[in-house]
């Protein structure tokens, strides 16, 4: 009933030009779509992998980043009332007093480059709080030095934060910490940060406030009621769980994704109508063969097929040097820097190409080829027959 | 049935010896094959009615070889349309052997016409991106038939116009000549009823239309193939049974055909 294969793909390459500027539009489109939507896979899976329901982080009322949240020690301290605590064996309540604070550091690779790191204040209790914290290299800082634990994806992007390597922190960069270990932390956002005795950064920069408590629950329900508290009269602080907090992180990459659909759109509306054309003018080029094929007996929708196929050949020949560019590309960017607007500091994430990618691609490149056929089939399908045999 | 046909018409093309089968006229029953009563066709061109046929009779018996001449623009090819299925007459009826084309939809005329009739164009009208064979199986396509079997007809109808051995060739690697076999080899390679030719040999110079001639005449000798030649060559026409000249509307007929029974 439908014509063979291999016409159609014969016809395609009769007219190269025409289809391989159509093939390399559509590639171009396929590969911003994979790469863009492995961004954002990958700072999703980042931030996923950040965060524990049973865990509350508190901060300041307003403010939607540790970094721009300031808390007092007469807060903090309310928040060892707070129902629905863990305590550790030795009966301490598992709740971890941080200080975030940004610095500026040499991008490795880059000239004169420099971007944000966060850099966090701990106690030993933070350790406790977060077991999927793991020193690969090196060993924990000692509480009472200049000393700092590097994650590894921070360590692997910027200068000097190697074990031994020196930088400056402090108000006035005046101080000098050695790195001492290197540490992985479950492909979490903590992976980019460097973190650091929290007495040697509170003295260091602010003083005596710090930016945030996280609380180790006892469960998720616990979580709630913990919250509840917290943000109740007797503290009146802000509380949310940890997952929820890192999923409005997030919400910028969805943004992110919102425009690239747009992005996409539009240039996908581009490809229909370079396709179209590149149809339109095929059929009209080959008016007297589709005839001929009717007069032998094939049925308008036998050519309307052959269009159909053309089209979606050359797309699907798209999609696939797409993919492998966009897979290319992936592999040499392993690791990038993000830099969040919620957080001010950069988010070390991995791009990565999933199946749901290859098959977002893939519907794209296939949509562009049905949508761009649509006319032209229409028309080679109502060719009238002895007319078009008629003119030579 | 076909195919076995084709190849002892073959084998015995093969032996020299035995050419008395070229003598042998294949004379049909006298059942009338195509028959075209009272058909009037008029075109429109800008609300303006263009009379082409105007109430025109035949009938053309199976297994003749029929000749239609006349003067450009009197309906010739129009005539040939109608009988083929390509277009619809303004008003009058056409029956082919069994079917009474002006009660088919166009799905069905579109069927009928894969099955029943073979069409040769003065311009060839071959696939360009196919080759000699590929263009030959093209309308097997339509059929439910094994690959193996499809490619054996294509083989055989080559073989036919003797074209076997450029039948890996494309259509602007070959001559007019060659070009208008291989449309010969895809019209008869479904073995219809009736072969229509519209000036097939309008292009080609006196040998090479001998050539196609002769093809023609096998065909309807030995294969009792009912054709219908619209041609404005007397040489050509010599080769018919039968001579019908459309002028402005009307048919005459200028010879009887001569069937030996
Ligand atoms: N689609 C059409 N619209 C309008 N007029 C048409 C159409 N097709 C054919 N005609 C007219 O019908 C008449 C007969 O045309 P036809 O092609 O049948 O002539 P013909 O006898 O085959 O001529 P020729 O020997 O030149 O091939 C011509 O006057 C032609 O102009
Ligand atoms: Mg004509």
């Amino acid at each position: 009933m439908a014509l063979p294969l291999f016409y159609s793909w014969r016809n395609l390459l009769v007219r190269r030009l025409s289809t391989s500027l159509t093939l390399l539009l559509i590639t171009v489109i396929v590969v911003v779509l994979a790469v863009l939507l492995s961004f954002a896979a990958g700072i999703r899976q980042t931030l996923k992998n950040s965060g524990h329901r049973d865990r509350v982080i508190v901060l300041k009322p307003g403010s939607t980043a540790e970094s721009t949240s300031v808390l007092f020690p007469e807060e903090t301290n309310l928040l060892v009332q707070t129902p629905g605590i863990r305590f550790d064996p030795s009966g301490q309540p598992l709740i971890s007093i941080e200080l975030c604070i940004q610095t500026s550091l040499p991008r490795l690779g880059y000239q004169d480059s420099f971007a944000n790191v966060a850099v966090r204040g701990v106690d030993p209790v933070a350790f406790a709080i977060r077991p999927e914290i793991q020193i690969v290299e090196g060993r924990l800082f000692d509480s009472g030095a200049l000393e700092v634990i590097v994650g590894e994806a921070a360590s692997k992007r910027f200068g000097n934060l190697k074990i031994d390597g020196e930088i400056s922190l402090g108000r006035l960069g005046n101080r000098l910490y050695k790195v001492v270990g290197i540490f992985r932390a479950n492909n979490s956002s903590f992976e980019s940060e460097i973190w650091a005795p929290r007495s040697m950064i509170t003295t260091a920069y602010s003083g005596h406030y710090t930016s945030s408590a996280t609380i180790q629950c006892i469960d998720e329900s616990q979580a709630q009621t913990a919250i509840n508290y917290i943000k109740g009269p007797s503290v009146k602080l802000q509380a949310q769980k940890e997952t929820d907090y890192y999923q409005e992180l997030a919400r910028t990459t969805r943004q992110l994704v919102v425009l690239s659909v747009i992005l996409i759109a539009i240039m996908g509306l581009g490809a229909v109508f370079a396709m179209a054309n590149t149809m339109y003018a095929a059929v009209d080029h080959r008016r007297r063969e589709f005839a001929m094929l009717r007069t032998l007996g094939f049925s308008r929708i036998a050519i309307q097929l052959t269009i159909f196929i053309e089209s979606l050949l050359t797309c699907l020949v798209s999609c696939i040097i797409g993919l492998l560019i966009g897979s290319a590309f992936i592999a040499m960017n392993i690791e990038q820097d993000f830099i969040s607007d919620v957080s001010f500091s950069s988010l070390t994430y991995q791009l990565r190409m999933t199946p749901t990618i290859m098959i977002s691609c893939l519907i794209l490149a296939c949509g562009v080829g049905i949508a761009g056929a649509l006319a032209p089939a229409v028309r080679a399908s109502r060719i009238p027959i002895l007319e078009a045999l008629r003119k030579a | 049935m076909f195919i076995g046909e084709l190849q002892r018409y073959v084998t015995r093309l093969q032996n020299p010896n035995n050419v008395s089968f070229l003598i042998q006229k294949v004379c049909p029953m006298s059942l009338a094959n195509i028959s075209v009563h009272q058909v009037v066709k008029n075109y429109h061109k800008d609300r303006i009615e263009i009379p082409v046929l105007n109430g025109l009779d035949l009938t053309i018996p199976a297994g003749q070889f029929s000749v239609l001449m006349g003067p450009s623009g009197s309906g010739k090819s129009t005539l040939l349309h109608l009988i083929g299925g390509l277009d619809r007459p303004t008003s009058g009826t056409i029956q082919v052997g069994d079917f009474n084309l002006d009660r088919m939809s166009d799905s069905e005329l579109t069927r009928w016409r894969s099955r029943h009739v073979g069409f040769i164009f003065q311009m060839y009208h071959l696939i360009p991106v196919l080759t000699a064979a590929e263009n030959v199986e093209l309308p097997l396509l339509l059929f439910s038939m094994s690959s193996h079997e499809r490619k054996q007809r294509v083989a055989t109808a080559l073989q036919v116009v003797g074209l076997t051995d450029r039948m890996d060739h494309r259509p602007n690697q070959l001559s007019g000549g060659q070009e208008q076999r291989v449309a010969i080899a895809r019209a008869i390679v479904t073995d219809p009823d009736v072969i229509l030719a519209d000036e097939p040999t309008g292009d080609l110079d006196a040998k090479t239309s001998e050539e196609i001639l002769n093809l023609l005449n096998i065909l309807n000798k030995e294969f009792g193939k009912t054709i219908l030649l619209v041609t404005h060559d007397p040489r050509a026409a010599a080769h018919g049974q039968r001579i019908l000249h459309l002028d402005k509307g009307i048919l005459s007929q200028e010879k009887e055909a001569v069937c030996v029974t």
